[in-house]
């Protein structure tokens, strides 16, 4: 017994000495960098421009391309022989960039040349050092066929740094069959309707809808605009008026007809499998937003990412891509292709939005300060 | 003994004691460190051994973690009261069916969790058979739901966590020696008696592993909260996701797992206790070892 126990005190003490080793060992380690984040990469890179050949790993949103044999990403590879790797691995903003933060700030990019980004991510994620910026003469494409409207938007005026994949529309979608008479955000507080309305987790498209339906413009709203929303969306919470807060799976209540109304974004008409789900652009304006492709740094072959941003430029292929995912495209020209093709298609206000139809909506973007907000809307949605 | 005789428990120990401090240990340090950091991440978080983010990290979220242990806490009970009747029946009357049931009850994990749990939105779905069926029998009221409620967040917990009750106590049933109620029986007592004073008791060690193995992953769980719960259903787990993805609040997150985790290992120590240590360890000391 005496043996034993000697034994045993012994590894044990071995073990919590191996500890102490690794812990000493990290601790070390982690005396020469001690910051997490802070970003601070210095002095902002260019892309690198020339040769489009070799591999190309392209980050985007699930279901946001035509896929397949004749697909943008096989013509891409038939015509410059670079072999793309296309993964669909975005699928939150905020969630991506937590996943590949700590690797962008050793200035790596997990191997991917392309990030997918909504704007105001784009620009977060640019103040961060994380990306890198475009020269306007490398992407001639691009720069002829870009809408007018999106050359210049507040959060990258120049278009230094992003390109627009797709564009799109936050407003309500209603099931006609149960409540045609939802128009307007300040529907969704009816008590008629208490328990069956879902709003987006996503705070740059849920709130400012309320806040528009309030009469205030999100684009000059204070931080007490954004709190006094906030707060109204809390006392529905509460009261049990807002079912949930969802993300991408709003779809499944909508098709599932737990819901009459959700907001939501104007290209899922396909997602949904109900037939009596509508978008309808709310009476006092809907949202307006991009998703856009972005270079990250420590982003390998950026000659071919270039390549890629080109080639998605052309109205041909822009034009495959939106009969496929039903979003507004950013490339001019798109709407006489396909006028040809699909009429009905060219005619949908959805995806091919007039100026007169969109004449209210407003474009995201972040509140005054964005921490005190961004603090009060999660206590809001984790209640 | 010869040198190379006693090396061998380490040799065997070895990659047991390698994985847990390479995916254990170390990230207990960078997590415990982290928790001690301020700042912001554009101004980059510094080692500052800022304790105030412990007490920090629990204002506002009280709230969260006693949901956590209620919804935890429910979906253990029900998971035992589920799972021992069903253990029994396939540990002494399934007969030749016994591997079948064994199969049936591993094999929705042949799926993975995220997709059993939205399965379960359409299962709860408002105008599903289910609901309907409830509606009638008016354990729902008319114009209610199940889905989006507390109910429907215990009851996903308790379906996605049951096998991982069933099995210790199916484990620890049939090693039960029949004999021993057989004796009770040739004693004078009732079924009910030889169920209490001797199946219960030698069965406590499954009872303990079920518990631990239900109630710990169940109180961190928040795929269960978001999908299946509405806004007043959020559970601890779902507040660290939160304060991690989107708030980027690292040193708040990891304070929060910090705590969590204390708390979750003082629960657990004193549920051992009561339960009996002796049962949980295994009861008897084999030793083997010495030679």
């Amino acid at each position: 017994m005496g043996a034993r126990g000697t034994r045993a005190r012994g590894a044990s003490l071995t073990i919590a000495a191996a500890i102490a080793a690794v812990a000493l060992a990290l601790g070390l380690a982690a005396c020469g960098d001690d910051t997490v984040g802070g970003g601070g990469n210095g002095e902002v890179t260019t892309a690198e421009a020339g040769n489009v050949t070799g591999n190309l790993t392209v980050s985007n949103w699930p279901g946001y391309i035509d896929p397949g044999e004749n697909g943008t990403v096989a013509e891409f590879e038939d015509e410059t022989g670079v072999n793309v790797d296309y993964i669909e691995d975005i699928n939150d903003n905020e969630a991506f960039f937590g996943k590949l933060q700590p690797q962008l700030e050793q200035g790596q990019s997990g191997g991917r040349s392309i990030f997918v980004l909504t704007d105001w991510m784009a620009k977060q994620m640019y103040d961060l050092g994380y990306l890198q910026e475009i020269d306007h003469d490398d992407l001639p494409a691009v720069f002829e066929n870009l809408a007018p409207t999106l050359r210049g938007p507040s959060f990258d005026p120049e278009r230094k740094f992003s390109v627009p994949w797709q564009s799109g529309m936050t407003g309500i979608w209603v099931d006609t069959a149960k409540a045609p008479e939802i128009r307007s955000v300040n529907d969704l507080f009816d008590p008629r309707y208490k328990g069956k309305v879902t709003m987006l987790t996503e705070m740059r498209d849920t709130v400012p809808l309320v806040m528009k339906a309030a009469g205030v413009d999100p684009e000059e709203a204070t931080n007490q605009d954004w709190f006094d929303a906030i707060d109204k969306i809390k006392s529905a919470a509460d009261s049990g008026q807002i079912r949930r807060f969802p993300g991408n799976d709003y779809i499944v209540d909508l098709t599932a007809g737990n819901v009459v109304a959700a907001i939501g974004w104007s290209g899922d008409a396909s997602l949904i499998e109900n037939d009596n789900a509508e978008w309808r652009m709310p009476t006092q304006g809907c949202m307006l937003w991009s998703d856009n492709m972005v270079i990250p740094v420590g982003a390998p072959n950026t000659a071919a990412a270039l390549g890629w941003m080109d080639f998605v430029y052309q109205p041909e292929v822009a034009a495959d891509i939106t009969e496929k995912v039903t979003y507004v495209s950013p490339v001019d020209g798109v709407r006489d292709l396909l006028a040809n093709r699909d009429p009905q298609l060219a005619k949908d206000q959805l995806i091919f939005p007039t100026e007169e139809f969109q004449r209210n909506c407003s474009t995201q973007d972040s509140p005054p300060d964005i921490e005190p907000v961004n603090e009060a809307w999660q206590s809001v949605i984790t209640g | 003994m010869s040198l190379r005789q006693r090396l061998v428990p380490y040799w065997l120990l070895g990659p047991g004691l390698l994985w847990l401090i390479v995916f254990f240990v170390v990230p207990m340090y960078f997590m415990g460190e982290l928790a001690l950091r301020s700042g912001s991440l554009t101004t980059g978080f510094t080692f500052t051994w800022e304790w105030s983010n412990l007490p920090a990290s629990l204002s506002g979220h009280t709230e969260q973690i006693v949901r956590s242990f209620y919804y935890a806490g429910a979906a253990t009970v029900l998971a035992l009261l589920i799972a021992y009747p069903l253990a029994y029946a396939i540990a002494f009357r399934a007969g030749r069916f016994k591997l079948l049931l064994l199969f049936a009850v591993i094999a929705p994990f042949f799926t993975t969790y995220l997709i059993r749990t939205i399965a379960w939105k359409t299962i709860l779905s408002d105008s599903s058979p289910l609901v309907g069926v409830l509606q009638t029998l008016t354990l729902v009221p008319p114009d209610g739901r199940v889905l989006a409620t507390s109910g429907a967040v215990i009851a996903g917990l308790t379906y996605n966590f049951l096998p991982f009750m069933i099995l210790p106590l199916y484990a620890n049933l049939e090693r039960l020696d029949l004999r021993l109620i057989e004796a009770a029986k040739d004693l004078y007592s009732s079924s009910r008696q030889a169920f209490l004073k001797v199946t219960l008791p030698l069965t406590m060690p499954g009872i303990v592993a079920g518990v631990l193995l239900t109630f710990i992953p169940a109180f961190g769980d928040y795929i269960n909260a978001q999908l299946l719960g509405g806004t007043q259903q959020a559970m601890v787990g779902n507040v660290i996701q939160s304060l991690y993805l989107t708030q980027r609040d690292y040193p708040e997150a990891a304070a929060l797992s910090f705590l969590m985790m204390a708390l979750i290992l003082a629960v657990v120590t004193v549920y051992i206790r009561f339960a009996g240590t002796g049962a949980f360890m295994g009861g008897k000391d084999e030793g083997t070892t010495d030679g």
